[in-house]
Order: C-alpha cells, then sequence, then structure tokens
C-alpha cells in the first residue's frame, strides 16, 4: 500500500460523503481560540499543499533548462529549451521503453482481470466448506515480501530462457492477484442475494450467473481492479529490473529512466525531462478515470 | 427440458473449465520437472577445453554479437576496429553492442542470452569470470593456433588470467596519472606539476578558490573517495601498498595502507570535507560529459586515466592541460613514474557454441593481437595497447601528453589488482572502508583495516564455495 | 425444483469451486509453494546458475555474521519499518484531521495531496534526489537565503534515510485520502456525546476518533510494514542516482550510496542474488526476510487485538 510506495492498493481519492460540520461546534468563550487555531492550521495546510506541488514544479521547469543551467543552482530556466523532451526519446530509447510498458501493463491487466474474477466469486458467492480459510490463504499472501521468492523464479525462468523478455512479469498476472481477488470479493458481497437465487432458479450454471449476472453489475469493481493493475505494472520496478536487466530492448520505461543516466551520461535536464514524461500517462489516466478510483475506496480498507 | 438444456451449457462451459486445472497441473509438473534438473546438466555449453576442430575450412557466413561497455563515441571507434576484422573476415558479420557493462554481462550469461563475445571494460571480474568458469578456457585456442603471447607485456597477461587458466585476452589498456590545468597553475606561480604526495596537498589547497558565501568555486584537487577516478586502487602502487601478502592473504594491515589513508584524510580535512561533498555532490554523473569539472576548468588537478586526453581533445580542445606521473608517498619517490594498470579483457561467454565460437574466437584473437586494430583503437581512444610492437608505433608516441601514461604502462615499478575468486570484492570492502574514514566514522583505522582482511579473506573463501573453483 | 437442482450437484459444486478457484490455485503451486520450498533448499546450497548447487550446510547461515553488510542491511530495514512507517502514517493522521475541518477548497486539496501518490517511484525517487541536491537543487539554495543548515540529503549518510521518509510523506496522499474518508465516517452521535460531556480536541481524538477508525490505522500500519519489509526501488535508485559518478575500478557493483546507508535488504539480498549469483547466500537472506515477515505479522496481530476496535466486536 502506499505508505511507502504507490503500489496498487494506492489510488484512492475521497468519498463525495456529507461533510461533518458538527463537530467543530464549540461553546462561545473557546470560539476566538478555536478562529485562531483554524487560521493557523488552514495555512499550515495550504502551505504544506505548495511544498507538495513544489518538487512537481521544479522539476518540470528542469525539465526545459540547458545541461549547463540544470548543473547550477538556478531555478528558473533562462533559456526554455523544449527540445529536450524530443532529445529523450531519441537518445534514451524511451519509446521503446514506453511501448514494453504498454505491453507489459496492458497484458498484465488483462491477464489479472480475467483470472481474479472467478476466484473471487467462489470466494463470495459459492458456498463451499473451506472457503473461510481460503480467503485467508490469499490474505496470507499478500504478507509476502517479493524477495523471499524471487531467487528460485529467476532460476526457473533462466532455464526457461525466458530471462531477457517480459513473460516472466506477465505470465503471474494470468494466474490471478492476491490484492484483486480481495477487492472483487468484498464488492462481490454486495451484490443482492435475490439476482443470482433469481437466475439459479432459471436454472443457469454458475459460469453462466458470473457472466450474466455478476460481471455487468460489477463493471465498477472491474474497472477498479484493472486500473490498480496497470498502476501497478507501471510502476514496477524491481521485476522488471530483475528479468530485463541485461537487455535493454525489453527495458520498461522504470529501468530505462533508472539507467539513462548511466546509459548515456545524460545530465540532470534530460533526466527530468525524462522523468515528466514517465509521469503524464498516468496522470492524465487519473483525470480520465476518477470514477473508477473513487471506486476503489469504497472498497479497499474503509471498513477494514 | 430446460434444465437439461441449461445444464448442458453450463456443463459444457463446466467441462471447459473443468479441463483447466487438468492442464494446469500438467504444466506445473512440466515446470517442476525443468527445474528439478537444477545446475549446469540443461545448459548448453560447448566445452572448449575438448581439442576445438580446425579453423581453416568453415566460412559459411556467420553472424556474432560483442558486447562492450563503450558508449557514444567509443561506441564508434569500436565499430571502426570491427569493420576492419570484417573485411579481413568477409564471412563474419559482427553486431556491436555498447553500453554492456560487467554486471549485465554476469547476468546475461546466466539467464542464456549472453553475446558471442564479450569485451570488460575492467580486468576487476577475472577471478571470478575464470574461476566460475563463465567465460571458456581460451588455453586449447591459443595452443592450436599457435598465439605467441609474448608481445603482450607481462603486465596485461597477468591480469586476464586466474588460476592457471587464461580466460581471457588483454585488448587494451588504462593508466592512471596527473591531469593538471597549466593556466591555473601558471596563475599560482607553478611551473611544473607536484611529485610528491605532500606537495601535491600544498599545491591544491593554494590552487583552491572560493565563492563570497564560502563555498569552493575551483577545486586545487578533490581527494574524496569514490570522486571520479579517486579510489584507493589507482594510489596505491605509487604508496607502495598491495593488496595480497604473500601468501595470498588480504593484505590491509599493512603500513603503506594504513599511511595512504591518514594522508588522504589529513587532505580532505585540509579543504574541509562538508565543502568537498558540497562541492562535488553536483558533479555525480559529469565525469564523461562535457560538464566534467576538470574540463571545463572547475578543477585544477585530477586522477585520471589516458583516455582523458581523447574525451579532451573531443570535447574541450581549447583547454591548456599537461599530464605527469602520479605523485609518490614522501617516502617512495623511487616510485615515481609508476602508476596504477588495468585494462579492457577479452572473452568468450561459455554459453557460445558451434560456428559461433569459432568466429567469436577469430575476433578476439584479431582485437587482441593483430597490430593494425590495436594501434586504430589506441589511437582515437587514446588508450594504451596491449602489443608490444604497438607500443612503439610513432603516433602515439609523439604525443607529449599520451606518452607519459605509455611510459607508466612501461615502468617496471607500475602495478594491478590482483585478480580473486570475489571479484571486485576486495576494491569494494577497501572502498567502503575508506569512505567511512574520510568522513571521520572510523576511530580506530588499524583495528578497522585488520576486520576489513577478515572480511575479505571470509568473501574469497564464500565465492570459492566447497571445493573451491566457483565464483560470484 | 430448486431443491431437485440442488442435491445431487454437491458434487458437481465442489468441481464448479475447483474449476472457478483453479487459476488462482495453480498459481499458489508454481509462485509460492514452489518457490518457498525451493528457497528453503537453495539456503543450504553453494549456487550461481552455471554449475550444479553443492551442499554446503549452514554455512550460508554463518556467513551472514562475518558479512560486513548483512547486519547494516538489517537495521536500514528496520529503521523504515520503525521510523518511517510510523513518522508517515502520523503525518497522514494529522493532514486528513485538519483537511476533514474545512468545508470551502478541500477537493482541491485533496486533489493535491493526492497526485504525487501517481508518480511513479522511480519518477520521484529521481525527482527528489534532483530536487533535495545540495548545489544543483533549489531546496538548499532556499535554506541557505533563509538562513537555515542546508544539510547534504541524499549525499550525507545520517540524511539519507530521512530524505527518503521525507519522499514516503510526499507519496502518502492514498492514505491521507483513507484517513480522511474515515473521520467522516465517524458517526454524528459520538460526536454529540462528546460535546455534550465537554471534551477537548486532543480528548476528541484519542476516545472517539481514533478508537473508530483504528482498523484504517491497522490496515496503513500492516501495509505500510510490508512495503517497509520489500523496500527496494527507492532506496536503490536514490542510491545509484546519488552516488552517480563512483570511481571506475570496482563500481557498478557499489550500492548503498552513501556509506552504506541506503543498503536496504532486499537491495543486498538483490545484490547477492544476482549481480555476485551467490544464490545460495541470497536464499538463505530470502528465509530470514521470510521468518521476519511471519514475525512481524504475528506481532502485528496480537497488538491489534489490544488496540484495535472492529465494529460489533468490541
Amino acid at each position: 500500500m502506499a505508505a511507502l510506495e504507490g503500489s496498487e492498493s494506492g489510488a484512492l481519492v475521497g468519498r463525495i460523503g456529507p461533510r461533518r460540520r458538527g463537530w467543530a461546534t464549540r461553546t462561545a468563550p473557546a470560539r476566538r481560540d478555536r478562529l485562531l487555531t483554524v487560521i493557523a492550521e488552514r495555512s499550515l495546510l495550504i502551505a504544506l499543499a505548495l511544498m507538495f506541488l513544489a518538487p512537481v514544479a521544479f522539476v518540470v521547469l528542469t525539465g526545459f533548462m540547458t545541461t549547463a543551467q540544470a548543473a547550477g543552482p538556478s531555478i528558473w530556466p533562462r533559456p526554455f529549451h523544449p527540445a529536450n523532451f524530443a532529445d529523450v526519446f531519441s537518445r534514451a530509447g524511451l519509446l521503446r521503453a514506453s511501448g514494453n510498458t504498454l505491453l507489459y501493463a496492458g497484458l498484465s491487466t488483462i491477464g489479472v482481470v480475467v483470472s481474479s474474477v472467478p476466484v473471487a466469486y467462489a470466494l463470495s458467492r459459492l458456498q463451499w466448506r473451506l472457503r473461510g480459510p481460503t480467503f485467508l490463504v490469499v490474505l496470507a499472501t499478500m504478507m509476502l515480501p517479493q524477495q523471499v521468492t524471487a531467487v528460485p523464479l529467476y532460476v526457473l525462468f533462466a532455464k526457461l530462457h525466458l530471462v531477457g523478455t517480459l513473460v516472466p512479469l506477465i505470465l503471474p498476472s494470468f494466474f490471478g492477484d492476491a490484492f484483486s481477488i480481495f477487492l472483487l470479493r468484498q464488492f462481490f458481497l454486495t451484490i443482492p442475494q435475490d439476482y443470482i437465487d433469481a437466475a439459479r432458479v432459471d436454472g443457469a450454471g454458475e459460469w453462466r450467473i458470473l457472466r450474466q449476472v455478476v460481471v455487468p453489475l460489477a463493471k465498477p469493481a472491474i474497472a477498479a481492479v484493472a486500473l490498480f493493475s496497470f498502476l501497478y505494472a507501471w510502476n514496477d520496478f524491481f521485476g522488471p529490473l530483475l528479468y530485463t536487466g541485461e537487455n535493454p530492448s525489453a527495458w520498461t520505461a522504470s529501468v530505462a529512466l533508472a539507467n539513462i543516466r548511466s546509459q548515456h551520461h545524460v545530465q540532470w535536464n534530460l533526466t527530468m525531462a525524462a522523468t515528466v514524461l514517465f509521469m503524464l500517462p498516468v496522470i492524465a489516466l487519473f483525470f480520465v478515470a476518477q470514477k473508477a478510483f473513487v471506486q476503489g475506496v469504497t472498497l479497499t480498507g474503509v471498513k477494514g | 427440458m430446460n434444465k437439461h438444456s441449461d445444464t448442458g451449457s453450463a456443463s459444457s462451459s463446466g467441462r471447459r473449465r473443468r479441463r483447466a486445472p487438468g492442464l494446469a497441473l500438467v504444466a506445473s509438473a512440466l515446470l517442476a520437472a525443468v527445474s528439478a534438473c537444477s545446475g549446469g546438466s540443461g545448459d548448453t555449453t560447448a566445452s572448449a577445453s575438448s581439442a576445438p576442430a580446425s579453423a581453416a575450412a568453415d566460412r559459411t557466413p556467420v553472424t556474432i554479437t560483442l558486447w562492450s561497455g563503450f558508449t557514444d563515441r567509443e561506441l564508434g571507434v569500436l565499430g571502426a576496429a570491427v569493420d576492419q576484422f570484417e573485411k579481413t573476415h568477409p564471412w563474419i558479420t559482427v553486431k556491436n553492442v555498447g553500453a554492456q557493462d560487467d554486471d549485465k554481462i554476469v547476468k546475461a550469461i546466466r539467464a542464456g542470452n549472453a553475446p558471442d563475445a564479450a569485451l570488460s571494460f575492467t580486468a576487476d571480474r577475472i577471478g571470478s569470470y575464470c574461476g566460475s568458469k563463465a567465460w571458456i578456457d581460451l588455453g586449447p585456442y591459443i595452443a592450436r593456433d599457435k598465439v605467441d603471447l609474448s608481445v603482450i607485456p607481462q603486465v596485461s597477461r597477468d591480469y586476464t588470467q586466474f588460476g592457471g587458466v587464461r580466460c581471457a585476452l588483454p585488448a587494451l589498456a588504462d593508466t592512471y596519472g596527473l591531469y593538471y590545468n597549466t593556466k591555473l597553475l601558471k596563475g599560482a606561480g607553478y611551473d611544473s606539476p607536484p611529485k610528491t604526495a605532500s606537495e601535491l596537498l600544498d599545491m591544491a589547497v593554494k590552487l583552491t578558490s572560493y565563492n563570497p558565501d564560502g563555498s569552493i568555486k575551483v577545486a586545487g584537487f578533490v581527494p574524496l573517495w569514490g570522486f571520479y577516478e579517486m579510489a584507493p586502487a589507482h594510489v596505491a602502487p605509487v604508496w607502495g601498498a598491495t593488496w595480497t601478502d604473500g601468501a595470498g592473504k588480504s593484505n590491509f594491515h599493512d603500513p603503506a595502507w594504513t599511511a595512504l589513508l591518514q594522508w588522504q584524510k589529513k587532505f580532505v580535512d585540509a579543504i574541509g570535507y562538508d565543502k568537498l561533498r558540497r562541492f562535488t555532490s553536483g558533479a555525480g554523473d559529469s565525469e564523461f560529459a562535457e560538464t566534467n569539472l576538470f574540463e571545463t576548468g572547475r578543477l585544477a588537478m585530477n586522477i585520471d586515466g589516458e583516455y582523458r586526453t581523447a574525451f579532451i581533445h573531443s570535447e574541450h580542445p581549447e583547454l591548456a592541460f599537461g599530464t605527469a606521473p602520479f605523485p609518490t608517498a614522501d617516502t617512495r619517490t623511487d616510485l615515481y613514474g609508476a602508476g596504477y594498470v588495468t585494462g579492457n579483457s577479452l572473452g568468450i561467454p561459455r554459453t557460445t557454441t558451434g560456428r559461433n565460437l569459432e568466429a567469436a574466437w577469430q575476433l578476439v584473437r584479431y582485437l587482441s593481437t593483430d597490430p593494425a586494430a590495436q594501434t586504430l583503437l589506441a589511437q582515437q581512444l587514446k588508450n594504451v595497447p596491449t602489443l608490444t610492437p604497438a607500443l612503439s608505433d610513432t603516433s602515439l608516441t609523439n604525443d607529449a601528453r599520451f606518452g607519459v601514461f605509455m611510459k607508466i604502462y612501461a615502468n617496471s615499478k607500475s602495478g594491478t589488482t590482483p585478480p580473486s575468486a570475489a571479484g571486485s570484492a576486495d576494491q569494494d570492502t577497501l572502498s567502503a572502508l575508506a569512505e567511512k574514514y574520510q568522513a571521520g566514522s572510523v576511530a580506530d583505522l588499524a583495528s578497522a583495516l585488520t576486520a576489513a582482511d577478515k572480511q575479505v579473506d571470509a568473501q574469497v573463501a564464500q565465492a570459492a564455495g566447497p571445493g573451491g573453483g566457483g565464483a560470484p | 425444483m430448486i431443491g431437485t437442482a440442488m442435491i445431487g450437484t454437491a458434487g458437481r459444486r465442489r468441481l464448479t469451486v475447483l474449476a472457478f478457484l483453479s487459476p488462482w490455485l495453480v498459481g499458489m503451486l508454481v509462485f509460492f509453494v514452489y518457490p518457498l520450498i525451493t528457497t528453503v533448499y537453495l539456503a543450504f546450497q553453494h549456487y550461481d546458475l552455471l554449475s550444479p548447487p553443492r551442499w554446503v550446510g549452514l554455512a550460508n547461515f554463518r556467513y551472514m555474521n562475518i558479512d560486513a553488510n548483512f547486519w547494516p542491511a538489517v537495521r536500514n530495514t528496520a529503521w523504515m519499518i520503525l521510523v518511517s512507517v510510523p513518522v508517515t502514517i502520523i503525518f497522514a493522521l494529522w493532514v486528513a484531521h485538519v483537511l476533514g475541518k474545512i468545508r470551502r477548497g478541500a477537493g482541491v486539496l485533496r486533489t493535491v495531496f493526492y497526485l504525487p501518490t501517481l508518480a511513479p517511484p522511480v519518477a520521484a525517487t529521481l525527482g527528489f534526489v534532483y530536487v533535495f541536491n545540495a548545489s544543483t537543487g533549489p531546496v538548499d539554495r532556499i535554506l541557505g537565503a533563509l538562513g537555515l543548515p542546508q544539510p547534504l540529503w541524499f549525499d550525507d549518510p545520517s540524511w539519507a534515510k530521512p530524505s527518503l521518509t521525507l519522499l514516503a510523506m510526499w507519496g502518502s496522499g492514498a492514505i491521507i485520502v483513507i484517513f480522511l474518508a474515515a473521520f467522516l465516517d465517524v458517526p454524528m452521535e459520538l460526536h454529540e456525546a462528546a460535546d455534550l460531556d465537554g471534551v477537548n480536541g486532543w480528548q476528541r481524538m484519542r476516545y472517539v476518533t481514533l478508537p473508530t477508525v483504528s482498523p484504517v490505522i491497522l490496515f496503513a500500519v500492516v501495509t505500510g510494514v510490508i512495503d517497509g519489509l520489500q523496500y527496494f526501488t527507492q532506496g536503490y535508485v536514490a542510491g545509484t542516482a546519488a552516488g552517480g559518478g563512483d570511481a571506475g575500478a570496482g563500481s557498478g557493483s557499489s550500492l548503498g550510496y552513501p556509506e552504506g546507508s541506503t543498503l536496504f535488504y532486499p537491495v543486498w539480498l538483490y545484490q547477492q542474488g544476482f549481480q555476485y549469483f551467490a544464490m545460495g547466500y541470497a536464499s538463505a537472506m530470502a528465509v530470514v526476510l521470510f521468518v521476519a515477515a511471519l514475525g512481524v505479522t504475528a506481532v502485528l496481530l496480537l497488538v491489534s487485538r489490544r488496540y484495535v476496535h472492529i465494529p460489533g466486536v468490541s
């Protein structure tokens, strides 16, 4: 989760709920103190917000600087050098790296959705004895640090001559993802039993119920899961570093960005330009898919 | 009936889904079987220790890949030499891939997608390449083609073999010396470069100028370990410090190392650790870019390799500079003229087989023993050739500033870091300790050095593994 | 008719469940069970992927005490878990608390705090390394103009991890938003009761708000700790980016700049396993990491039983 990394569970915006004005009701004598506190806190918050935005601003500005200027302490580019942004693509192979990232993110998103939906359904709307313990096992796998299994998996893929390709990254997505299963299960639990019973009365098998009743109802949740998976793949670094590190033509954008300075002895200005370019698609995605993000918060952890 | 038809469709899709687990079980069994043959038994590696086939006949076209750490301009120069090779060996096409450092080469060999031939920037990993058999033993090929190794200077022969196995051939060497900005030196009243460590310290302090806010504007010399090419390994030869003692054990407890580290700390403190860090924090990656501090006149003196002359020529030809051997310890002026020697090493990963293997050998042999190739590379990369005939090439010796480095290479007192089964672990360990010491975080240097010795010895033992031979 | 449809299909139902679970089941076997077993197996071998594994017994585990980087790596990761995670969570709680009181402009501020989460970790780390660079970045310049001390941030071993914590706080927008939603979910009745009792702000927080949102805090702590145990990307990128021009000899494999302060446990594991290819030793380290994860989870579960109030349970 996003305590330290912007991982898949991180995309949450905020509910559109009734605002709580209530607890700011105070008795009169304390009101002036309250006002001062409120003003102080609000200003602090605004200052903080500015500090949150500042790094982004500086990074963008640096992306416009010339090499010599970026090596010095100046803040405003003089002159503007927008050619950096085009330069980065040609010099740093960012185009191919972005293509690889899209391939990885796209395919793994499909894989996660296709494989996690049936599992979540079985864990929520089918009755069977080991359902509870199995769900706990699913949750338990989320607790495992990825480095614990890294060595044997690498050896396995090396023997299959798949190291240096994107396959080791994409393949596991087709076998279910614990977090997505969890999210989908939470959502499936909220589907009224009547719909499903009605379908069962009509004699539909589980697969058909899933396909024709549950999935259409679960579109928002599935969209959220797809979004999270996509983001996770986009941000992934350890996996691509491990499996494509020595093969520059298979690098994803995150690995390319991390290597950009040693590859071509690029300087800060180009590095920052590349950084901005790498962030743009995600930010655009956010603004376009806000609803799916919002759905995420009502599913994730507010109720534990 | 409704029920049956629906059941039918459900069960047909159910059947479809039910087949999936079966397939999955088979797949996982397969995977388990594949991985069960762990270790090298599954690898296709041609053992070159069996007598290689005769060279002559096969002229069917073949394409091989060469990896090197070169980039940009230098990669182009290597490409020119490779083109020459292709002309004399028209059935071989070489794909010249750059920016592939040792880490990538090591990984690729394990992953099975290694190049046919590899050119490593350094000789630091030779111990592990040879010891782990990641690179093949070139001995049989050298014997078969009767390659005369005596034209290669001894020092370069030394750092390309380990444990009696020659798994690499040298292709150009690097030597390190002192670069100095003649204009800045003259401005401070100096006509000649420093020859001893104390002179270097004094001159550096005088040559350092400051901004109004107290930060360094132009540095006389940056003694920080880890900055550009300032590393214990590069300075050790002129202080008489050796990496291993007679028995092959780590030798950090030798008084020469203590003297070196203490002198360096005195140097750092004379200018100010914090000021130096601030000065270099912005220069992190400018070493091989046009913003290099020495080339842009912000650094008066610097330790660097002979290749720097080529960079200056191409990026800042207006710079007025001189070169000289690096200043020695005050008590070891007999070592003046010597320096640190290392070089590129060419090898063939064990995953290369068949006709690629033969072609790769031809390429390796060409780049390491053909005088024309070495002269071309030496001239344009400004590296030191590793062939005695090429060493006397006038185009190289006529350049006085470059000639300094050729002399360092030929100096019998020049040294290198001995190959070890743990690769560059010894250098990494000492550098880590040195960096802590320069920051003032080490109270007892003597015991820290002894601990470092133990550490390196343990790493070598660990790398060699039970029965020896294997390596990281 | 429903009954008839159900009876006699118990067996088929079990198969259906199996079918639906199959992707995950296979995934469990191949990507979870098999690697776990193999990791334990390899921990007792000497293996470099070139030659067959050789049995070495406990040698890898004994080497952990000799390895000069092992305990520093443990300490670095422990630092992130014990310092960075709590600091980040407390920061997020505070921001959410203040945000919750605002009416106008809350939406915009919320978005501002949330946007940095979207920055990919590599990009964010590179951006921070640049912005906090002592010579070229604006932060020290501003600090200097204000007459404040200017630390070397990512170039100073005592400041490298705090700088990474700042990075984590910058990217904590997701938890801020979750906490905000949780705060707004606290039932009105509880607040009204507190008002009647005349509590002050701090008491309200302690006895009303925090207990009610304690499940969410637990969630944040658990995920924060899990991330801390596998903290890799930011440490790796910060170390290599700030370290930049290492001296040529022996470089390319020196991580943890400056002075090993960013050498986190997973980073060292990666270096051992995939740069030095001491895979037996890396597996031993992985086993230790696994045990640590189990231990930490157990501790968290025990602690949560005491402090976390799940509605309807306590």
